[in-house]
């Protein structure tokens, strides 16, 4: 999130749309309906009327894969209208910018594809620079090649006819929508959007996103109380396991993992290390070498020195174009290539798509290591139904886990607040954090490599490894530590003592820190401030309800992100009556603000987006592999034989992997065609094993069902409550039909498009509730993210004659 | 107003003092027994996080004798305010063992059970295998020649129910093998 | 002054964070349920579920509506079923003097099987549910337990967006007719359930039928 959870109640508009909020952030509610007791309209933009609708003012039903439709239509209406913030769009985006002549787009491709290589070359999107290498601007936005006119003329085919025969949502609610969040563009208003994985979890996913973020670019929405991006996170600590990179292409604090082609740290910086010559540009990320730097020291200590780059020669590094992630991994384990591994605290084999490839995949293991509170379809693969367990070969190795009360540590919050938690209890049986797991099981090897030494033994023998798991040593560890006496603005600091903040570290190997992003979180003057819990606030952060005193939250307690664009050239906030930061000619006042230089107009601050390079907002974002701008692809498999919007049917860089196991659905498939969404529910938790293994929660919903229209019903002869069978190009499953009027068949181009919707988290192993919707997805992801399609797919829906699953 | 402490929503205007417990006994007769025997009795009170969405609702454990005995939520927690949702309401029974791993149990290759060994049995037998692959699968130089010090061959899928700090040492442990196959849930 | 719950349904996302947590205060097993085509699990008020938040859906004019209902006892003024049982077995079931609660105790065991018939069929909500395992009558508590102690019911406490409320009778009527009031606007058939005679009012927008047939 940009903001954060208590933020929302400062809202003049809130659009959930690719989230179900009040059903998977249930108590996200009580800040939604603050803001609606103030007048703030919520609109629900979904394909399925949830608790989230029932409580909104208004719900829009669309065709999944739909939402760039719907938004560019609204970006249209806004420019059509005027409805942006124009100052705001000159001063703080990248609106301005001029874009070079090679630039363009055709019938759904930009400049510069490569149809063999399914890829844009993207040099052809850059920007025209001056002698120094600073954008040209035009301020004026009259320029024919600025990012303005190109963007208004990038949607001006996203007319309400075609958005509307597209998407199924009607003139008259896409209008209601339009005219109802466009009415936060005026300065002293601000809108928020609400959005989870009903976004990125779509082959256009990331542009969905990125089309989100433009609009509140547009409308002023970004640095703004009540205002921002908000990704309502997953997960208990989903937004610190991101912040710590469990994700094979960044290393912790978001930085590229180190490729072949980069050997050395300083190969590494080159290309790596962004360079602005504008001296108004913040351009944080120039600082990233010290905090690569950082980080290497605490990986490897004394053994990181100057020689081996702090140890960065030692890593792994990936190839070029090569992606390593859950598509690929579970291809590659299909195809043999993978002979062992570990799965903590996750079950793929219920929660990745396409689980019978998935399945079949991990019956290629050697060995598997599993940690986890109950048995799963994944621990337990090798005696699932229909297989026979004397022809698997997978050695596996089942350890328990802690339970969250059972440890000590921190989590992220999605607002970024570092929260801690105190172990309430000892580990049942002879259960064991995690966190003892994996330093008991390096440490194992690492005896081995002392013993018997082996390929490359290097960096294991040389890694800075606890002997013992010590949660409160690693939250020191990752705020960060002097390793030499060191004088930060006037205070000295000994060797060994914690950093005060990211300011202090260095890249000469003086500073250790596991995580830039938590430095300032554990120091010598305030200790471990993820246990703070004053309610202390200043009036000005009182009415906006911040907490500044209450945990922390990267970075350096930011609460609101870009802050700086809240308020105007002189630093007066936009928006006075919730005002983030105001600036009182000494200083800023409110949230820590991004930076403390002072308001632009001294001539002496810099551009609020410090993030970016060039430190502006990017409606036009030149860095995406499918495209600089948001367009419309309908979802790999889809209803229609052609896209609306162009001749380019599917995004053209979409990820898929390709075996006998990969079938997918053609365009308009009569075999399949009914669409498939797929989503949580509120009392189970993604693939379901902690809750229904939880008896109180698998008493309010017990078995896999599906949700239908009564007009699709009624067309397949299946009355409420039948058992039926939902079968895709991939796979089958069983589930009870809830026939409700909050599905709605939809008319797109002049058709009727059926939808159904699945939960996914009921597996196997607890007998009768059925089994993996995951059967019915594809292994086919975003092109950014690799994040699969789980949300729009083909499928066809039936009776079912005899109950095997769903028996009791 | 303290805003530090507001522990325990006071009903607001209640009039009736709460009892000492002491003076509930058996002899109490009436509504007054019904409320005695109260399972909060002599518990301390321990912070800990609701392990579902990343709201991170706050909760109170009640413990006795180092065990749980009950939840509810935190209302010191701006977020929450002491609310919690159907999941985080269940902290106590999720938590109990009777659905729950206790021990460590292996299945040997083409056997058709459990076995229950100890961790130290685990952990030599855990390490032997991830050697063995290591070793046979380890890429020091790619087709071209360049370092590249990694092993394809193992990946590790986890995970979001890890705390920041589990998280920070997973990071390193893989980077240390020379694992890249990494992912987990932020990216399903 | 007795106490009273307001249940304001126009602000429930039926979370079902009540439902679940009066279950684990109250240590309540857990009911081996089926999908029967609705969210509303288990189907119906039973002794291991005090609480429930019933479900109900409608298409209107074309517009969606979902009726969320946390249904549980209404702590009556004046019980008809503590009528029924005082005639049988003096303490079967007790009213709080202090806070209202309204409670089947143990003795609610010694109530023959036609007498337990008939203090189910006396109650206007048809609350009482009868545990055939045990013989003893069962329904909320008020979790008189905890208020005796200055703390809330644990399906307000548990409560995110205002919907469950707890307080002194004379503060809750106050706060329904406020909150009805604001209501109006919106849903003209907005009321309050014989907010006389019960102390657990609760508001709705529509009319009682619409949540589900047993409401009113």
């Amino acid at each position: 999130m940009t903001n954060h959870w208590i933020d929302i109640k400062n809202a003049d508009a809130i659009l959930i749309m690719g989230s179900n909020a009040a059903e998977h952030h249930p108590i996200s509610f009580k800040w939604v309906l603050k803001a609606k007791d103030k007048g703030a309209a919520v609109i629900h933009v979904d394909p399925k009327f949830s608790r989230t609708s029932a409580r909104s003012t208004l719900h829009i039903p669309l065709r999944s894969g739909t939402d760039i439709p719907v938004l560019g239509g609204m970006v249209r209406y806004i420019l059509e209208n005027g409805l942006f913030e124009k100052d705001y769009v000159v001063e703080y985006t990248n609106a301005a910018f001029i874009v070079n002549d090679k630039y363009g787009f055709n019938d759904g491709l930009f400049a510069g594809y490569d149809a063999d290589k399914r890829a844009y070359d993207k040099k052809l999107w850059a920007f025209e620079t001056d002698e120094k290498g600073i954008p040209k601007k035009d301020k004026t936005l009259k320029h024919p090649r600025c990012v303005f006119n190109l963007l208004k003329k990038q949607y001006d085919r996203y007319d309400l006819d075609t958005v509307s025969k597209t998407s199924g949502v009607s003139k008259e609610n896409l209008l209601t929508l339009y005219k109802t969040f466009g009415a936060t563009g005026k300065p002293d208003k601000s809108g928020t959007i609400m959005y989870a994985l009903g976004w990125t979890q779509h082959t256009v996913g990331v542009q969905n996103i990125r089309l989100a973020a433009i609009l509140q670019l547009l409308l002023g929405n970004i640095g703004v109380a009540g205002g921002g991006i908000n990704a309502l996170r997953g997960e208990p600590n989903v937004q610190g396991s991101t912040d710590h990179c469990l994700l094979w292409h960044i290393l912790p604090g978001y930085m590229a993992v180190p490729r072949a082609t980069w050997p050395t740290l300083a190969d590494y910086n080159k290309a790596n290390t962004p360079v602005s010559h504008d001296p108004m540009s913040a351009n944080w990320w120039q600082n990233k070498p010290k905090y690569l730097a950082s980080l290497l020291k605490g990986w490897f200590g004394e053994n990181g020195t100057k020689e081996n780059d702090f140890g960065y020669r030692m890593l792994p590094k990936v190839e070029p174009g090569v992606d390593y992630s859950y598509l690929y991994i579970f291809d590659r384990m299909y195809n043999g290539e993978i002979n062992g591994g570990f799965v903590f605290g996750t079950n793929p084999l219920q929660s990745a798509p396409n689980s019978n490839k998935n399945r079949a995949a991990v019956d290629q293991l050697d060995w598997l290591v599993v940690g986890e509170l109950h048995h799963t379809e994944t621990s337990d693969n090798w005696h699932r139904p229909g297989v026979n367990p004397n022809k698997i070969k997978t050695e596996v190795f089942l350890l328990p886990s802690a339970h969250r009360v059972e440890k000590s540590g921190s989590v992220t919050n999605s607002g970024r607040w570092i929260i801690w938690h105190d172990m309430a209890q000892k580990p049942i049986g002879q259960c064991r954090s995690m966190g003892e797991m994996i330093v008991d099981i390096l440490n194992q090897v690492r005896s081995l490599y002392e013993r018997e030494n082996g390929v490359y033994p290097d960096p294991l023998k040389k890694l800075d490894w606890p002997a013992y798991y010590d949660s409160d040593d690693m939250a020191q560890r990752i705020n960060g530590r002097f390793l030499k006496d060191t004088t930060v603005k006037g205070k000295t600091y000994k060797a060994g003592d914690q950093v005060p903040s990211f300011g202090a570290l260095a890249d000469d190997g003086s500073t250790v820190c596991f995580n830039w992003l938590y430095s300032g979180s554990y120091t010598k003057e305030g200790g471990n401030k993820a246990k703070r819990r004053d309610l202390n606030q200043t009036a000005m952060q009182k009415n906006i309800g911040l907490f500044p005193n209450y945990s922390w939250c990267w970075p350096v307690n930011r609460r609101i992100l870009y802050n700086r664009a809240s308020v105007d050239l002189k630093g007066k906030p936009l928006a006075p009556q919730k005002a983030v930061i105001k600036w009182t000619g000494k200083g800023w006042e409110g949230d820590v603000p991004d930076g403390g230089w002072p308001p632009l107009a001294t001539g002496k601050g810099r551009y609020p987006f410090i993030m970016r390079k060039h430190g502006f907002g990017q409606i036009f974002g030149p860095g995406r592999p499918d495209g600089p701008l948001p367009e419309h692809y309908e979802p790999v498999e889809s209803p229609l034989t052609k896209n609306p919007f162009s001749g380019q049917f599917n995004n053209p860089c979409f990820k898929k992997t390709s075996n006998e196991m990969d079938a997918l659905a053609k365009p308009g498939d009569k075999r399949f065609p009914i669409v498939l969404t797929t989503y949580c529910v509120t009392e189970m938790w993604c693939g379901g094993g902690e809750t229904r293994n939880t008896p109180n929660l698998l008493e309010a919903e017990p078995q896999l069902y599906v949700e239908m229209s009564h007009e699709l019903a009624k067309e397949k002869g299946i009355q409420n409550g039948d058992p039926v069978l939902i079968e895709s190009a991939r796979g089958s499953a069983e589930a009870i039909a809830m026939v409700t009027v909050r599905m709605t068949p939809l008319q797109i181009e002049g058709k009727t498009v059926h939808l159904v919707g699945m939960p996914f988290c009921y597996g196997w192993t607890t007998r009768g509730v059925g089994d993996s919707t995951n059967r019915l997805t594809a292994s086919i992801g975003d092109p950014n993210t690799g994040i699969p399609e789980y949300k729009a797919l083909m499928v066809n829906v039936t009776k079912a004659q005899r109950l095997r699953e769903l028996q009791a | 107003m303290d805003v530090t402490r507001r522990r325990f929503l006071k009903i607001a205007g209640l009039g009736i003092a709460s009892l000492p417990l002491t003076r509930l006994g058996l002899n109490l007769g009436g509504a007054e027994a019904y409320a005695a025997g109260f399972k909060l009795e002599g518990t301390k009170e321990v912070i800990s996080i609701c392990p579902f969405c990343s709201v991170g609702c706050h909760i109170i454990v009640h413990v006795r004798n180092g065990r749980m005995v009950s939840t509810e939520g935190d209302p010191d927690y701006p977020v929450s305010e002491g609310a919690l949702c159907s999941k985080g309401a269940a902290m106590l029974s999720m938590h109990k063992e009777d659905h729950r791993l206790t021990k460590p149990l292996y299945r040997a290759p083409y056997s058709d059970h459990w076995e229950e060994k100890s961790w130290e049995w685990m952990l030599d037998r855990i390490g032997r295998r991830i050697k063995d692959t290591r070793d046979r699968g380890f890429i020091r130089r790619n087709d071209k020649g360049q370092e590249v010090n990694r092993v394809d061959s193992i990946f590790q899928l986890g995970t979001s129910q890890m705390d920041n700090e589990e998280c920070a040492l997973s990071h390193q442990f893989l980077r240390g093998l020379g694992v890249v196959h990494i992912d987990h849930q932020a990216r399903i | 002054m007795p106490m009273t719950f307001l249940i304001d349904t126009s602000r429930c996302t039926a979370c079902r964070g009540c439902q679940v947590a009066c279950k684990e205060w109250n240590d309540l097993q857990a009911n081996k349920t089926r999908q029967r085509g609705t969210h509303q699990n288990p189907p119906d008020l039973n002794p291991f579920n005090y609480k429930l938040v019933r479900f109900a859906e409608y298409k209107e004019n074309g517009k969606v509506v979902w009726y969320f209902f946390p249904d549980q006892c209404r702590h009556c003024v004046s019980p008809p079923c503590k009528e029924a049982a005082d005639s049988y077995v003096e303490g079967a079931i007790i009213k709080d003097p202090k806070t209202g609660a309204v409670i089947f105790t143990e003795r609610t065991r010694l109530l023959k099987p036609e007498q337990v018939e008939e203090v189910i069929s006396y109650c206007p909500y048809n609350i009482p549910r009868l545990d055939t395992g045990t013989g003893i009558l069962a329904k909320c508590t008020m979790c008189n337990d905890r208020v005796k102690r200055n703390m809330l019911p644990m399906c307000v406490k548990t409560c995110p967006t205002g919907t469950m409320n707890f307080g002194e009778r004379s503060k809750m009527v106050a706060l329904a007719k406020k909150r009805l009031a604001e209501l109006k606007k919106d849903y003209p058939n907005a009321q309050l359930q014989d907010p006389d005679d019960v102390n657990t009012i609760f508001l709705l927008t529509e009319d009682p039928k619409k949540y589900f047939q047993k409401v009113g």
